[in-house]
């Protein structure tokens, strides 16, 4: 008689009970989705902004051809010692690191057991990776520039970013080899061709767009480096700057831009007007060429893919 | 044939030795490093490790010796102060917003969306922080100097310090932070997601309870990696620092708006004036760095051993 006359209230009680729930759980919800929408508008923000304070900043400069010019009267004011400079130093040290690290990739997919080695080697590179650019420029003041007797130069330079960008490329490089199906290895090797023979016509070939963004990735990366240059390139200059000669130093788009709005300023015989040109100016250009290197990188592995599983 | 397994064995032996190429060179980097670090300690006119680490005198080359005999002094505890301060504070303001970015692009994003952030944080991870530097010098330095003078009496370097070291810290390791989680919470299965939901449980509670646990030593990693990343980052934080000593005022909050040390900031603008026994100080300054970063790198590989899911 009794849980006849108390059930509906408790009954009542317990809707009640349970709609409030719902409603907070729901509340929590929402307020914690808003928030996460907020705090992804501030980062995407912070962003967007710097891309666009950057390129309102120097944008003006990169139209004045004197800006480019490798005349002697404005070598000063124009930055086409440095953009020779970077694409040299860019193209000297790509020409070392991508067959290392290739090869390097090659042995740890292909040939190598997992073992120790194996770990070993990937332990050193994560530890590579995580060493700091100016700490890996000291290492390569003591090995390159005094040691080996290089002294400042282009050459120490690359060698010191081959150090930097060995982790970056190998990853790359082994993620490439390691995107290629294990069906076609065996079908190569099931013909009969020896390993090596299997992995210049079938695998290589495959990986081709993987290890093509490798490439172009690592070169962001070494024509966006500074710090390990500063002390193993140079900062400055000498007469003629537009040779093939590795053992002159030399600096980069990024050192000069750091020099310039440091120490050089006034050494260099700049107003600080025309410091602040140059810098705003390679600073907009850097940033334009790194946009249009990841670019590529999409696309540039994207159009080798098709071109590859067409054929 | 016999030419061809020629062939195929050389090939072996010269990627295995690319591939030993790189446990050689970190291995180098240790010894070279190392080998010049402790020389400041034993030589004439040296220091010992006691001052090295607890006097905030740093004068390497006896420039500014007040005494005016050019005695140098190697006391690193401003520089070492100086980074872990700026280290700590840039990834704990990282913290939140990272981690609501990864949460955002993995569980909440429109997929219109996600496809225009990802490019954008691709880009970003290989930011240049001699650029972010640069922005940081032009537009965020006077920014602060303006915002922080009715404290400091107008002063004209209020803008340079650690309060500006930090916020182009957060700028340079955000990107790091973000991909590294994103990839923590895309390992976390779906099924995860799945059982937590068919149980009833909110968005919100899917994350915190179910999704945020279950890739947590993954997103520890992730963080442990964006500090490894700025306590070496130098150019962007050495244009805004600013300073050649640590302030004497280092308990009050204006200790943010004035010029600052940090290691990498005394490093890159002090080492090339060097010789001798002010160069050794440098070396090892670099090897203490390696060694702060190798640590790092240990407690992340740890963490990562430990995640369920990869």
């Amino acid at each position: 008689m009794s849980t006849q006359t108390v059930s509906p209230t408790t009954e009542e009680n317990r809707t009640q009970e349970l709609s409030r729930l719902i409603g907070r759980l729901h509340a929590t919800n929402n307020v914690a989705v808003t928030i996460l929408w907020i705090l992804m508008a501030i980062v995407a923000l912070t962003f967007l902004g710097t891309i666009v304070l950057l390129l309102i900043q120097g944008l003006s400069y990169l139209f004045n051809p004197s800006f480019y010019s490798t005349d002697d009267a404005l070598v000063n004011v124009s930055i086409a010692p440095e953009l020779f400079n970077t694409f040299y130093i860019l193209t000297l040290s790509e020409i070392i690191l991508v067959p290392i690290a290739l090869a390097a990739a090659i042995y740890l997919v292909e040939y190598a057991r997992q073992g120790p080695l194996v770990t070993v080697v990937h332990f050193a590179a994560e530890t590579l990776a995580g060493v700091p650019s100016i700490v890996l420029g000291l290492f390569g003041v003591i090995v390159f520039v005094i040691f080996l007797h290089m002294g400042l130069s282009r050459l120490s330079g690359a060698l010191t970013l081959l150090c930097l960008n060995l982790p970056l490329a190998l990853r790359l490089f082994e993620d490439a080899l390691a995107s290629v199906p294990r069906e076609l290895r065996e079908g190569g090797l099931a013909l009969g061709g020896t390993k090596w023979h299997v992995i210049r016509t079938v695998v290589l070939p495959s990986a081709l767009p993987g290890i093509v963004t490798g490439i172009i990735l690592s070169a962001g990366k070494i024509i966006g480096e500074a710090a390990a240059l500063i002390y193993t390139a140079g900062v400055s200059n000498p007469g003629n700057v537009f040779t093939l000669n590795p053992l002159i130093s030399s600096d980069t788009l990024t050192i000069h831009l750091w020099y310039v709005k440091t120490q050089g300023a006034g050494s260099a015989g700049l107003s600080s007007a025309q410091a602040s040109a140059i810098s705003a100016g390679s600073a907009t250009l850097l940033i334009i060429v790194l946009l249009l290197i990841n670019i590529l990188a999409r696309s540039l592995g994207r159009y080798i893919q098709r071109r590859v599983t067409a054929a | 044939m016999q030419q061809r397994r020629i062939a195929d064995q050389s090939a072996r032996i010269v990627f295995s030795i690319c591939a030993i190429f790189l446990i050689l060179v970190i291995v180098g980097v240790f010894f070279f490093l190392g080998s010049n670090a402790f020389r400041l300690f034993f030589e004439h006119g040296g220091s010992d490790l006691k001052t090295f680490f607890t006097s905030t005198t740093w004068d390497p080359t006896g420039n500014n010796d007040p005494t005016g005999n050019g005695n140098p002094s190697f006391g690193a505890a401003g520089l070492i102060i100086g980074s872990i301060v700026i280290t700590l504070l840039s990834v704990l303001i990282t913290i939140p917003f990272a981690f609501a970015m990864a949460l955002f692009l993995t569980e909440l994003s429109p997929t219109w969306l996600a496809r225009t952030l990802q490019p954008l944080l691709e880009l970003f991870t290989g930011m240049p922080s001699v650029i972010v530097g640069f922005l940081g010098l032009t537009v965020l330095v006077p920014f602060l100097t303006k915002l922080v003078a009715p404290f400091t009496d107008n002063s004209p370097t209020a803008g340079f310090g650690w309060g500006a070291a930090i916020i182009v810290l957060v700028v340079m390791i955000l990107p790091t932070v973000i991909s590294v989680s994103v990839d923590a919470l895309r390992a976390v299965p779906g099924s995860v997601r799945e059982a937590s939901l068919a149980l009833g449980a909110t968005k919100w509670q899917t994350m915190s309870q179910a999704i945020i646990p279950a890739a947590a030593p993954s997103l520890a990693t992730a963080v442990v990696l964006g500090m490894a990343r700025a306590i070496g980052e130098t150019l962007a934080v050495s244009l805004v620092l600013f300073g050649s000593s640590i302030p004497k005022n280092l308990f009050t909050p204006l200790v943010f708006f004035q010029p600052n040390v940090n290691i990498t900031q005394q490093i890159v603008q002090d080492f090339g004036e060097t010789s001798g026994v002010s160069r050794d100080a440098y070396w090892t300054l670099a090897f203490l760095l390696l060694v702060i970063s190798f640590l790092f790198i240990c407690v992340s590989r740890y963490l990562a051993s430990r995640s369920v899911y990869r």
